[in-house]
This record gives structure tokens, C-alpha cells and sequence, in this order.
């Protein structure tokens, strides 16, 4: 192993003491160092952003179509409909926004090669989001029976339109959740490989990140 | 520079709040100008512009941050592999005696 020098290095110049820069055909200054060339990130993390750009596009559309019904109505709820469960939503809510920080953990898991604790979180964030599947469906049949159905009134056909479709996109996060769990438990994922839980967690944030917005919009607004 | 980034904030907002009333009706028929309905599908269509800005510069500054945060980890490897062993020698004139 070479002996440290006595000469200062290139980047610890002498303060107070002007340093000569080397030269290099007319004074210009040196080439910066050569990389590697590797990708930030993976492929598969970039397509899932381009996807929930896509998704982001499609509640947005949707979004703006009950902006027009809700800011045109001189009314809002309409008369005779019943009114939303907000309390009970609203701890769902919370349900929900915890799994996303359960999730987030998990994250932090890999990353620490902790596997036990990957697996009890990846558990913990399967079961909030199916409490809250399973909250919003008993909500949804008490609605049904009050009489708020897709096709009894405008109101009715945005809120299940809505709700129904961000419903849909938790289930299907949940069963890509599932799914990671299962490879989990097969030791797939690692330190230094865990693409698949990062595309996982992006999207379950981005469904969990969606639902305030729609509480607020659908449910307080 | 500071004036004119001024001057433009004082446009825009003239521009936003001191149009006359007929400026919000319909762009084709004229109709509407403080009809709830045209309201409604003015906010719908600002906030239906303003989305794809938000999300393509969402992804452009996640994709901007990730870059910066790899390129931080690469510099950091490589000063503490130069810090491994390599010798740097500098001229200086303190140290030279020249």
C-alpha cells in the first residue's frame, strides 16, 4: 500500500497560497473524470412513472368531469340523496394513509437487508388496504339500500364512478402486494435487488396519495 | 431583471382579475357570461390544463433529484477510493522552496 505523500493533495489546496494549475495545451482546464456508463435508475421504476402519469391523466379527466356537475349545481348534495358517510370515511382515511407509511418502511427494510421486518410491514400494508376495501364495500351496500345507486341521479353515478374506479385501482394494488408478499417469502428481493417492491411501493403511494383528494373533493367539498 | 419579473406578475394578475365580464362566456357563442354552467366548465378546463404541466413536471423533477442523488453517491465512491491509497502530487512554490 503506497505511503501517504507529504505533498498536499489536488483537492486540499494551501490557504492563503496561490496553487499553479498544470497546463494542458493552451490552459484549458483538464477533462472531467470518465464514468461509467450506468443507468439512475432501473427501466422498470421508469416505466412505472410514465403508467401513473397515465393513471394520473385518467382521475384527472374524471375529476374534471364532476368539477362541472358539482360547481354548476345551485344545490350540492341534491335534495332527497343521501348524504355520504364522512366520519366513517374519514378513519378509513387514516387506515389508509398508514398503510402507505407502513409501506414506505418496508422500503426502508430492503434497503437494510432486514427481511423479517420486510415481511411483518409488507403484512401490516396488505391488511390496512384490505380494512379499507373492506369498510368501503359495507359503506357502498348501506348507500345502495338507502337508495344512492349508479343510475338514481347524476350524484349517484359520479360518486360510484369515482369511488368506484380509485376502489378498483387499491384492489389491484393490493393483489400486486400480495404477490410481492409471496416472492418475499421465496427470498427473492435484496439490497441490492428489489425492483419489484420499489414499483410495488410507487404505486400503492400513488393510489393511497390519490384518495385525500378524492375525500375531499367528493366527500367535504 | 427584478422590474421586469414585476412587471409581468402585475400583467398576469390584471390580466386574471380585471377582465370585463364577458371575457368568461363561451369563446363560441358569446353566451354565458355569469352563467354558473360556463363558470363550472372554465374551472374544469383551468383545472384540466394545469394538469399534464403538473405531472410530466413531477416526473421530470423525481427523474432531476434521483439523478442528482446517484451522481452525489458516485462522486462520494470515488473520493473515498482516491482516498485509498493513490498519491496526488501538487507543486506548490511554498513547498518547493522555489
Amino acid at each position: 500500500m503506497a505511503k501517504s505523500s507529504t505533498a498536499r493533495r489536488l483537492d486540499e489546496p494551501l490557504a492563503g497560497v496561490e496553487q499553479k494549475q498544470p497546463a494542458f495545451g493552451g490552459g484549458e482546464p483538464p477533462a472531467p473524470p470518465v464514468r461509467p456508463n450506468t443507468p439512475v435508475g432501473s427501466n422498470a421504476t421508469l416505466a412505472v412513472a410514465m403508467f401513473l402519469g397515465a393513471e394520473a391523466m385518467f382521475f384527472a379527466g374524471l375529476i374534471g368531469a364532476y368539477i362541472v356537475f358539482r360547481v354548476a349545481a345551485p344545490i350540492w348534495p341534491p335534495p332527497f340523496q343521501p348524504r355520504l358517510p364522512i366520519g366513517v370515511t374519514g378513519v378509513n382515511t387514516l387506515i389508509l394513509l398508514a398503510s402507505a407509511v407502513t409501506m414506505r418502511w418496508s422500503l426502508r427494510a430492503v434497503r437494510a437487508n432486514d427481511r423479517k421486518q420486510l415481511i411483518r410491514l409488507l403484512a401490516t400494508t396488505a391488511a390496512l388496504g384490505g380494512i379499507f376495501l373492506a369498510i368501503q364495500g359495507f359503506e357502498w351496500i348501506r348507500l345502495i339500500r338507502f337508495g344512492l345507486t349508479v343510475s338514481s341521479s347524476v350524484y349517484g353515478g359520479l360518486f360510484y364512478t369515482l369511488i368506484g374506479f380509485h376502489g378498483l385501482h387499491v384492489l389491484g394494488a393490493l393483489i400486486w402486494l400480495l404477490t410481492v408478499f409471496a416472492l418475499t417469502q421465496q427470498g427473492r428481493f435484496s439490497k441490492e435487488r428489489h425492483v419489484g417492491l420499489q414499483t410495488c411501493c410507487m404505486y400503492w403511494t400513488f393510489v393511497v396519495g390519490l384518495w385525500p383528494v378524492l375525500y375531499g373533493l367528493i366527500y367535504l367539498y | 431583471m427584478k422590474q421586469r419579473i414585476l412587471l409581468g406578475v402585475l400583467s398576469i394578475w390584471t390580466a386574471c382579475f380585471h377582465v370585463p365580464s364577458i371575457a368568461r362566456a363561451c369563446s363560441v357563442c358569446l353566451t354565458g357570461a355569469n352563467d354558473p354552467t360556463a363558470d363550472a366548465f372554465n374551472w374544469s378546463v383551468l383545472f384540466l390544463m394545469a394538469t399534464p404541466y403538473t405531472v410530466v413536471g413531477s416526473i421530470a423533477g423525481w427523474l432531476f433529484y434521483t439523478h442528482r442523488r446517484s451522481a452525489a453517491k458516485h462522486e462520494n465512491k470515488e473520493k473515498n477510493e482516491t482516498a485509498e491509497g493513490l498519491v496526488h502530487l501538487t507543486w506548490n512554490p511554498k513547498e518547493s522552496g522555489r
